[in-house]
């Protein structure tokens, strides 16, 4: 048993993370935003000099939680970039990025981006997409755009718990950085002579969202693992892992929110900034009911590998 | 590189512990602290043959009658014992936190006298730390042990101690003296139940007989061979007690069981369940994988010596959360369902005594607002 990130890719996380600061940090969005056609080539030199795109994710399970671990760093910038769609990229197709689609408006993130897409459904039919001319502005669209298919093949199978994982990684990224910087806030913060922080109301709302975070970090290690060995039942695992992190988002986005008072809804605060970053990763391919649903229907009888997977339940008859 | 398979000799301890239950263990089952004293048998029998097959203490180091078994092979047995109703009845007390800290604070003639009962599966241990006055917080208890002579005289009452009605054994905590810090001048004592001065009185709850009762001290008996460790330094003990226990019942397991087995008891009805049904029944399974990954991150922590109080509050939060939303859902399957065979009957009777345990998960073992407390004085750090 090991159920920590291999050494290398725990410092290569680290480093990824000074690397993104350094390059700009909290502002490349903010740059982004106002220049989408920039998208490409926020985090290009950081991806040069640490070699992200070279590293292979579907075939060495030490370089895919290297790129997991990249993904977690780019969260906790809310860095733009679709770096976990670029990571998930098709290895038989001409492709720089892969995005999860669902529904009957699909979209994805890759407004501004001129990058090659193409996309899967959680069935793995596979599409080359382009996208639609945005009738809002970059910064209400969150770099997501309408997209129009041209269908490919059906040998998708494979991509989809990878772009579903890494993105719950990049998701993870965001909720450890909203955390800690609520934390931070509520130190800091008084209000009746006292800091925000010797409250137990408020205690109590940040222990709520730790367990949620702390939940969705324990389940991502284990989604990762099932990805890692392509087991049978890793689309599963990466809806359940899915669900996890929107339900975990949903309570740390709330509390962080609430516990910043009125600020937090200003862009002087990067939570603003983050929390609006996160909405993309939360709705794409689909939002926590359906996700849920979608996980519902694809487990059936089975349930989740686990424990007691392998024991049939009671006969109902006999 | 991740690795979350045990490995096979885990699995085939596992098969090993599943079959030596199924053949055991009768299969109407639901723990040993019913009202049919058979069932406290069929458990002390059980434990005996797991101690006759050298898997009741395999955690225990080999100079003590154990197997120096890894963490993982202890978390294993914790999984399997509680998902199948805890077949070991009590025994799980005194294997897993009396015996090593006897091993640990006990003089020589104490570990002579009470580790061999304990790994032969002989004997039972009741706790008797909370009293009416002092719960959560522990450390304002008052049963008292005063100096008479060469011995004590100890008075007071303790409360919420399960198994006093069948424990032989008690592990007490009490105070000895006074002083500012009222962590300091505590001690434990180890007492044996037949004592003169001891009353238990079981208290009546919804989780059925045997599991709480209040216990009375009145002057009873005891000598400085009965002190564990030092005198006076109690709560250092009970901080190592509460160490052995960080990841404590394995409650995701059972959950995971019960949840993984209710397509197949509900039948060809499965599909009628109302789809919001089916997808909190999805949730749950995911909420248990959850709890199962938290335990799994303080097993690795301890392991490695780095485990904080913080890690274990987070994972109790939600396993303790993990049993109570799983038996809602499951109840609220069982309520649309008929069963007709015995086995499916044997289900809805096992959801039915998991819902009614599960009502303590969040108080039983320190409450969900003390793990809070840990959990965020760790989050915030020095305040």
């Amino acid at each position: 048993m090991r159920i920590e990130l291999n050494d290398d890719a725990l410092e290569f996380g680290e480093i990824a993370r000074r690397a993104i600061g350094t390059a700009g940090g909290d502002s490349l969005i903010q740059h982004v935003e106002a220049d989408p056609a920039t998208i490409d080539d926020a985090l290009a030199p950081v991806l040069a000099e640490l070699g992200v795109l070279d590293l292979d994710v579907r075939g060495n399970a030490d370089e895919l939680e290297a790129g997991a671990a990249f993904c977690r760093s780019v969260g906790w910038w809310a860095a733009p970039g679709s770096i976990a769609e670029r990571l998930a990229r098709p290895a038989d197709l001409p492709a720089d990025a892969l995005a999860v689609l669902n529904g009957p408006r699909p979209s994805a993130r890759m407004h501004g981006s001129t990058l090659r897409w193409v996309g899967a459904d959680l069935d793995g039919r596979r599409s080359a997409l382009s996208a639609r001319t945005l009738s809002t502005t970059a910064r209400k669209a969150a770099f997501v755009a309408d997209v129009d298919l041209t269908s490919l093949d059906h040998n998708g199978a494979a991509d989809v718990p990878l772009a579903l994982t890494l993105g719950s990684w990049e998701l993870l990224g965001l909720l450890d950085r909203s955390l800690a910087l609520t934390v931070a806030y509520v130190k800091e913060r008084k209000q009746f002579d006292r800091p925000l922080s010797a409250f137990q109301s408020v205690q109590f709302q940040l222990t709520d969202a730790e367990v949620e975070r702390a939940g969705f970090e324990a389940l991502a290690k284990y989604t990762l693992w099932s990805v890692a060995g392509r087991r049978d039942e890793a689309l599963i695992d990466a809806l359940a892992l899915r669900v996890a992190g929107l339900q975990a988002a949903d309570v740390v986005f709330r509390v962080c929110h609430q516990l910043h008072g009125a600020i937090g809804f200003c862009d002087e605060t990067t939570i603003s900034w983050l929390s609006r970053a996160s909405q993309p990763l939360r709705r794409l391919p689909c939002s926590l009911s359906g996700t849920r649903a979608e996980l519902t229907r694809r487990m059936g009888r089975r349930g989740l590998t686990g424990l007691f997977s392998s024991v049939p339940g009671p006969p109902a008859s006999e | 590189m991740m690795n979350f398979d045990m490995g096979d000799e885990i699995a085939e301890l596992r098969q090993r512990l599943r079959a030596l239950v199924a053949q055991h263990i009768p299969a109407d089952y639901l723990g040993a602290f019913t009202d049919d004293p058979a069932d406290l048998a069929v458990a002390q029998r059980f434990c005996q043959m797991l101690a006759d097959e050298s898997l009741l203490c395999m955690a225990w180091p080999t100079e003590f009658g154990g197997q120096d078994a890894s963490p993982w092979a202890q978390t294993a047995v914790r999984e399997e014992m509680w998902a199948l109703h805890e077949p070991r009845g009590a025994q799980y007390m005194g294997v897993n936190w009396v015996g090593p800290t006897i091993m640990r604070h006990g003089t020589d003639a104490q570990r002579q006298q009470h580790l061999a009962p304990i790994s032969s599966g002989t004997v039972i241990w009741c706790q008797g730390f909370s009293e009416p006055d002092a719960g959560s917080d522990l450390a304002s208890l008052k049963t008292s042990a005063v100096r008479d002579g060469d011995g004590w005289r100890i008075n007071g009452q303790k409360i919420w101690t399960s198994y006093a009605t069948m424990a032989q054994w008690c592990f007490l905590l009490v105070r000895t003296s006074a002083s500012e810090r009222k962590q300091q001048g505590l001690t434990i004592f180890l007492i044996p139940m037949d004592s003169p001065g001891i009353e238990v009185r079981p208290i009546a709850t919804m989780m059925g007989p045997h599991h709480l009762n209040e216990v009375f001290f009145d002057n009873v008996w005891a000598t400085d061979a009965d002190v564990l460790g030092d005198v006076g330094n109690g709560w250092g003990v009970v901080q190592e007690v509460l160490s052995f226990e960080r990841v404590g019942i394995a409650r995701y397991a059972r959950c995971e069981r019960l949840l993984q087995a209710a397509p197949g008891a509900v039948g060809d009805g499965w599909d009628e369940i109302p789809e919001e049904l089916r997808g909190r029944w999805a949730q749950s399974l995911i909420d248990c994988r959850r709890a199962r990954m938290l335990a799994y991150r303080v097993v690795e922590r301890q392991n490695q010596g780095r485990v904080t109080p913080a890690d274990s509050a987070a994972y109790r939060i939600a396993v303790t959360m993990n049993d109570q939303v799983s038996a809602a859902v499951l109840i609220d399957i069982v309520q649309l369902m008929s069963p007709t065979t015995p086995a499916a009957q044997q289900w809805v009777r096992a959801v039915e005594d998991h819902h009614r345990y599960s009502v303590s998960a969040t108080v039983a073992s320190g409450s969900t607002e003390v793990q809070r407390m840990l959990l965020s004085r760790s989050m915030l750090g020095a305040r």
